[in-house]
């Protein structure tokens, strides 16, 4: 069992985990207390010079009867080099996070729609603009963002020294102020405590198109500040957690079956595995363009693959005057260009405005392999796919 | 070397310091071993002391919490307490075995709105159980208040406990310790089908008595399910601890066992430098770095070249380039230049010798465990009405 009789097959020198170096030894685990049980650090490279060499021994931090260490553990630990690590880095032990678990719609069966309450052109444009630089809300595509904009709940605080954040209280809601200002206070026993200076310190003041709250969208966490209304008359905007993670969840959740049923139809993709098909669901970008816009140009090389999601679109041939072949929703096309460099052989251009989700070569071979090696899972070349008889894109092969 | 018998002194000491209601528990226990222990002593004046002793089978009989006496908190969280147990009866030997006892209160299980996690949790752990570098689930029970689970007790505690007191690693250890989870989350991700682990950091990464790790806490463990067409289906439910949360995570685009790879990214940061890459007093500035900014190394200590390239590579936004969910999976990983020379197959069979063995020197030794406070604040009821309403998803405990 003892794993010591184990060599590398690399050599004691090529051993990639380096010499054995803190060992106390199998004899010293059972040892009586009073022996020290030395333990070099690991970074010291005296180690191995003797059990003296500036050791930091387990007695220190593990050793000694409960009645001790419990002094010396209470409150976070102080590791040694405090020194060298950056300031105010908090090295106790971090606590998980989670909020509360979210299911989509499709699997809860409860025909969530998303709350809206409506604005004007005006407050869309603030609000949209108060967002806009927030971490949580940058990434968000046009739909989410829209939902999100309408979700948003008016809430009047009529009057000054109104409360709306008591620090340590539980968190649901992220708050953008729409009229007024807002004081935030702070106290530093991380929660209000009762008197006159129950809210500490006075940290920042929050006016209109500021925001505050934001940790609650991600999950409930005790409140780091309290906030109170600066004057009367105040205007914020409310959004909920569940209702924006849902918002985020649900067209994600949407979009990403959409994409599995259309690429089950992708003869090319036929001897992929359902994991594989799906991890390229999860890799494809969207991407939108105009009516009259060339989403693939002739003659060009050919280095994405293209789902149109939304919209029509047609392939055109030079010297051909009609149309060669006219796309729809659910259609696909240039999947060419992920087996071979050959230059486009047509150009598509999108007729209405369209949306497409699309596929670069590179991360396809990145998730899957190379593609080469996927047709010959199966005799692929033999399956009656269609692609060969109708795609205006492939150039048959010399 | 097994015969001495730890010094449990908070089993015998007053109620003081104990979980209110796991005070009453072990004091009716205590109350029943000593009314046996009496009766036993009156019936048969003539019989040998042990032979009448009824075994204490952990697998085979309903478990309540009156089997086992309390030695030590082991560790605590925001709805669990891991308690250091044994048998309050049985045979001597049976006697001296040790376990950990987790502990979830209900009605924190319910108001934290955790009550899928806790069952996740259960059945991940009864399907992983026995795998090398996975804490095993002995058993699980519950009674009116309290969810349990009982595990094997790993006395080697928490690696956090040695990064931070020896501030960081060298690539030898790191390499080591990596190794080790890779190989778990191989198993995790590719031959379990599909769990995703959602919460390493080194406070979930334990030592065995030989210094190899075991992954405990599987309370964010997910299996990852299929939809009609096969496809798996990502998860969207916050979960992790903030300096180890994915981007996608943050951004709530659904997540997959790729989180578990960006996870293993920071960690060996954590291990080479003694702190994850991203870390702030605020955790909101701790997600805008995670989302906006790359991974920087610092100058002291220097890294190596594959070191930061394997971190790098794990901590990448964009999945359709991550190290582990790329094409290859795990195998790919273990390609990397980071693991040049490690034998695998010795990795599995634990055939490398741990760089620190822990200073445990007797089975049921908690010496390498932090000391926590043995009570708890005081807690809501669970009344009967959340019995009735939630009783029934507890039912598989």
């Amino acid at each position: 069992m003892s794993s010591t009789g184990f060599t590398s097959p690399f050599g004691a020198n090529a051993n990639p985990f380096g010499a054995p170096r803190i060992d106390v030894g199998p004899m010293h685990r059972v040892a009586e207390e009073d022996e020290s049980e030395n333990v070099a650090s690991p970074t010291t490279h005296a180690f191995g010079q003797g059990p003296a060499a500036e050791g930091l021994t387990f007695q220190h931090t593990f050793g000694g009867d409960a009645a001790s260490s419990q002094l010396e553990h209470s409150g976070p630990r102080s590791p040694p080099y405090l020194d060298t690590y950056p300031a105010q880095y908090n090295f106790a032990r971090r606590t998980s996070v989670s909020a509360e678990s979210l299911k989509p719609t499709s699997e809860t069966y409860d025909n969530w729609v998303p709350p809206f309450s409506p604005k004007t052109p005006e407050q869309l444009e603030r609000l949209k603009k108060a967002i806009s630089g927030n971490f949580l809300f940058k990434h968000l595509e046009e739909e989410q963002s829209s939902q999100i904009l309408g979700a948003l709940v008016e809430k009047r605080i009529p009057a000054k020294d109104i409360k709306v954040i008591t620090q340590g209280d539980t968190g649901d809601f992220f708050y953008v102020v729409e009229k007024g200002s807002f004081d935030i206070y702070v106290n530093s026993k991380s929660a209000l405590q009762p008197g006159p200076d129950g809210m500490g310190n006075k940290v920042d003041t929050i006016s209109a198109g500021g925001s505050f709250g934001e940790l609650a969208l991600m999950y409930n966490a005790p409140r780091a500040a309290t906030v109170i209304s600066a004057e009367p008359g105040c205007i914020l905007w409310v959004l909920d957690r569940v209702t924006f993670r849902r918002i985020l969840m649900e067209s994600t959740f949407q979009r990403r079956r959409m994409y599995e049923n259309f690429l089950d139809t992708v003869p090319l993709f036929s001897t992929l595995t359902p994991y594989e098909k799906s991890k390229i669901a999860d890799a494809l970008e969207s991407k939108k363009y105009p009516p009259g816009h060339a989403i693939i140009s002739e003659g060009e090389p050919g280095n994405s693959f293209f789902l149109l999601e939304a919209g029509e679109a047609v392939a055109q041939k030079h010297g051909v005057e009609t149309p060669v072949k006219h796309y729809k929703p659910g259609d696909f096309f240039g999947e060419l260009a992920l087996l071979n460099d050959a230059p486009r052989a047509a150009s598509i251009i999108a007729t209405t405005e369209v949306k497409v989700a699309m596929l670069g070569k590179s991360a396809f071979q990145r998730l899957i392999g190379p593609l080469e090696g996927i047709l010959r899972r199966e005799r692929y070349v033999g399956i009656k796919s269609g692609v060969e008889d109708t795609d205006p894109l492939h150039v048959p092969k010399a | 070397m097994a015969a001495t018998v730890a010094p449990s002194q908070s089993m015998m000491s007053g109620g003081g310091g104990l979980h209110p209601l796991q005070a009453q528990g072990l004091h009716a226990a205590q109350r029943q071993h000593q009314q046996q222990q009496q009766q036993k002593q009156q019936q048969g004046q003539n019989q040998q002391p042990h032979e009448d002793v009824e075994p204490f089978d952990v697998q085979n009989r309903h478990l309540t919490i009156n089997d086992f006496v309390r030695v030590r908190t082991l560790g605590t969280g925001t709805f669990a307490r891991v308690v250091l147990v044994r048998p309050s009866h049985g045979t001597e030997a049976e006697r001296s075995k040790v376990y950990a006892l987790k502990i979830l209160r209900k009605t924190e299980v319910i108001k934290l709105k955790q009550l899928d996690h806790v069952r996740h949790e259960r059945q991940i752990l009864a399907d992983v159980s026995g795998h090398p570098f996975i804490t095993s689930l002995v058993a699980s029970f519950s009674d009116h208040d309290f969810l349990y689970l009982l595990l094997d007790y790993i006395p080697g505690g928490e690696l956090f406990s040695y990064l931070r007191k020896f501030r960081r690693f060298d690539e030898d250890m790191a390499r080591f310790y990596a190794a080790e989870i890779v190989l778990v989350l191989e198993y995790l991700h590719e031959q379990q089908g599909g769990i995703a682990y959602r919460d390493m950091k080194p406070e979930n990464l334990l030592l065995d008595a030989d210094g190899h790790i075991k992954l405990v806490d599987f309370g964010f463990a997910k299996r990852l399910g299929n939809n009609d067409n096969e496809h798996p289906v990502e998860t969207y439910t916050l979960c992790g601890t903030p300096e180890y949360l994915a981007p996608e995570v943050i951004h709530n685009k659904g997540h997959t066992t790729a989180v578990d790879w960006w996870a293993l990214g920071i960690l060996i940061y954590e291990f080479l430098t003694g702190y994850p890459p991203f870390w702030h007093q605020n955790p909101i500035e701790i997600y805008k770095q995670i989302v906006e900014k790359p991974v920087i190394f610092p100058h002291d200590p220097p890294i190596s070249d594959e070191a930061k390239d394997i971190i790098r590579q794990f901590c990448t936004v964009d999945r359709s380039r991550r190290l582990g969910n790329i094409s290859g999976g795990a195998a790919r990983v273990k390609a990397h230049p980071f693991f040049k020379g490690v034998n695998w197959e010795a990795v599995a069979n634990k055939q490398y010798r741990g760089p620190i063995i822990p200073p445990v020197r007797y089975p049921g030794d908690a010496q390498c465990f932090d000391v926590y406070p043995e009570e708890d604040a005081v807690k809501d009821e669970y009344t009967s009405e959340m019995e009735q309403k939630y009783d029934d998803y507890f039912k598989d405990f």
